[in-house]
């Protein structure tokens, strides 16, 4: 397990950067929306937060763990040379995070994508959020975990990163769609009803498989989601080899949502087996 | 033989409207479009004008105004194009000729340039083209609609009937939030007199806490627009991550962005929970997802029946060219010339009523849409 602390510490602490990071950008647009006199209330509110977790968190989380790995790595080797403090990390986030910001700007989209990086302050909350992530880590590394607490918290990042699926399909089916490739509004209303209740109950099943995975660590409910995202890349190249509709590269992304809780199951039913002998 | 007793069991009218149908039915079946190149290698080409049956007058966005002979493929540089700022998607964009070019020689063009301050907006300029030469310029208008880079400009331009001149001016996109303000010109479309000055009859003037030059508010990024013989506006404009839109303009009203969209941003975030809202235009038709609509004419000529009275839209990232029937009911759509396989950035018609279009990017062409006929 001390080899695997660091990635799982990296995934975690990310995760926990991206949930302080995007409402920055969700209230941004929340203040604009309620000045300007139109409707937003709770439940508003509550939508644009959890929309932006699932669409905005996922793109952010990437980003994230890759700008933590670059920096965490580079402290590791500093930290060899320097007296050991607990803020080199929470000091490295935040400067990662700040650094990843300024540069997505200049040297890619030339505008401020993110919404909540427009103003000083919305800067300021980025970088804290780097800096909250960076203490977090440090945190993580500093004593060892049980490999169950290991197995619930990678079950929730995967479930975090499914919910963004089952919201998507729940509050915004047109766009839901038409990231699959369907264009709603041209189906007709048995398909496009098809469409919304098979895809919603089987993101909503592999949400609530996980989920109960987690809480109850029995490996059956972790291979059960695996189960249905490999059966889904397994039909889909059947589809494309055997009934020769169009390809459709989504069946890479299948096999990996299918893979990880599959590992999953593996490593709580091994525990298990080991903890019984 | 059932269609041929039919034709004895209805009545003369319906005999007549079954072969019209006929007619078109056969006519969109056996389409086949052919594409003649009358030039390539064009360098980011973005707008193009008649100077007459044979030769073309276009924009190319580092900066360079060029006149093309159809019949030979000559191509000559106009001398003294404006200074623009070529970078982004800004640079110089629109080219239209005065409606009453063939006496005054006059043309407009929209640019994105630093002003005298440093600043970074659109301008229009008008010029009056004397032997390859841009001569007399004017810049008429600069748009209060400030930026770091030349992003989401809009820049389209078309003539009222009165005369005035109508020219999008985009949202900027750092300044979205903007195009709900009516103290810039940010995501407006703009209503001017040919020199400059505004019209007494725009929607705000009078109003002190209003730019007077705003016919319309709560635009993107505006980069088709069309007026009708009739008087009608009609416009479209690139929506986010979807919400592309095809708006019928009317003088004063706001068309909701980004309060109200169908689309979502690039970043995957909300923009804004709501798609309706009181006070606030619907389109006559969205696209999710987006298609990128770049340009747009009407059709109303003979060469191709299949495209008469249609609106054809060309559209960057679908790749072909939307053709738009409206009725009083209702919109259909239709996607046409996508054997192109290219992103299209300009459509336009020939005196003689023959169909160009200009791919995009920095090896386009210009390429004649053989009619049905030939």
């Amino acid at each position: 397990m001390k080899i695997a602390k660091y990635p799982f510490a990296i995934l975690v602490a990310a995760l926990f950067t991206v949930a302080l990071t995007t409402p920055i950008s969700s209230f941004t647009n929340i203040i604009w929306l309620s000045s300007m006199n139109l409707p937003i209330n709770f439940f508003s509110s509550l939508e644009i937060i959890l929309f932006d977790f699932q669409r905005l968190g996922t793109l952010l989380y990437g980003i994230i763990i890759i700008e933590f790995v670059i920096a965490f790595s580079l402290v590791g080797l500093i930290q060899k040379y320097v007296p050991e403090t607990k803020y080199l990390y929470p000091i490295a986030g935040a400067i990662i995070t700040g650094l990843t910001l300024f540069l997505l700007v200049e040297f890619s989209t030339q505008t401020e994508v993110l919404a909540g990086n427009r103003t000083i302050l919305g800067k300021f909350l980025h970088c804290l959020a780097g800096f909250a992530g960076g203490y977090l880590f440090n945190i993580l590394i500093s004593r060892e975990r049980k490999i169950s607490f290991v197995i619930r918290t990678l079950g929730i990042i995967y479930a975090y990163l499914i919910l963004g699926l089952v919201l998507n399909w729940i509050f915004t089916p047109i766009s839901a769609a038409s990231d699959f490739g369907f264009i709603f509004n041209e189906l007709n209303s048995s398909a496009q009803n098809a469409l919304l209740r098979d895809f919603t109950s089987f993101f909503v099943a592999t949400f609530l498989f996980s989920i109960i995975g987690v809480i109850t660590l029995n490996s059956a409910w972790f291979f059960s989601a695996g189960i249905i995202y490999v059966g889904a890349g397994i039909f889909n190249l059947i589809a494309i080899y055997a009934h020769g509709t169009d390809y459709n590269q989504i069946f890479i992304g299948e096999f990996l949502l299918g893979s990880f809780p599959i590992a999953l199951g593996l490593i709580t039913s091994y525990q298990k087996k080991k903890a019984e002998v | 033989m059932t269609v041929i007793l039919s034709f004895f069991a209805i009545g003369e009218t319906k005999i007549k409207s079954f072969l019209l149908s006929l007619i078109f039915f056969v006519n969109l079946i056996f389409a086949n479009y052919q594409f003649k190149t009358i030039a390539s290698d064009l360098d980011d080409a973005w707008s193009f004008d008649f100077l007459n049956e044979n030769q073309i007058i276009f924009t190319e966005q580092p900066g360079k105004v060029k006149i093309i002979t159809i019949s030979s493929g000559e191509i000559v540089e106009v001398e003294g194009a404006p200074k623009v700022q070529y970078a982004s998607q800004g640079g110089l964009s629109e080219i239209v000729l005065d409606p009453n070019f063939k006496k005054n020689n006059v043309l407009y063009l929209t640019y994105s340039a630093l002003n005298e301050r440093g600043k970074s907006t659109l301008f229009l300029m008008s010029a009056e083209l004397s032997n390859n030469a841009l001569i007399n310029k004017k810049i008429i208008f600069e748009a209060k609609a400030f930026r770091r880079v030349p992003i989401h400009m809009g820049a389209k331009i078309d003539f009222l009937s009165d005369g005035t001149l109508l020219l999008t001016s985009g949202d900027g996109f750092d300044h979205k939030e903007k195009a709900q303000s009516l103290d810039n010109h940010f995501g407006k479309i703009i209503r001017i007199n040919k020199d400059g000055s505004v019209p007494n009859d725009n929607p705000f003037v009078g109003n002190n806490n209003v730019l007077p030059e705003i016919f319309t508010y709560g635009h993107r990024n505006m980069q088709g627009l069309v007026v009708m013989d009739d008087g009608r506006i009609f416009e479209h404009e690139h929506g986010p991550r979807g919400g592309d839109e095809f708006n019928l303009i009317e003088p004063g009203k706001n068309y909701g962005w980004p309060a109200i969209t169908y689309g979502i941003d690039y970043s995957g975030a909300v923009i804004s929970p709501f798609t309706k809202m009181d006070g606030m235009e619907q389109p006559l038709k969205y696209w999710v997802p987006s298609i990128a609509p770049s340009d747009m004419i009407y059709y109303d000529g003979d060469l191709y029946p299949e495209l008469k009275d249609s609106f054809l839209i060309t559209a960057l990232v679908s790749r072909d060219v939307k053709k738009i029937k409206k009725t009083n009911t209702l919109i259909t759509e239709e996607s046409i010339f996508s054997s192109l396989n290219s992103r299209l950035r300009s459509i336009g018609v020939s005196p003689s009523g023959e169909l160009y279009l200009l791919t995009d990017g920095r090896r386009g062409k210009l390429l004649k849409v053989l009619s049905t006929k030939e």
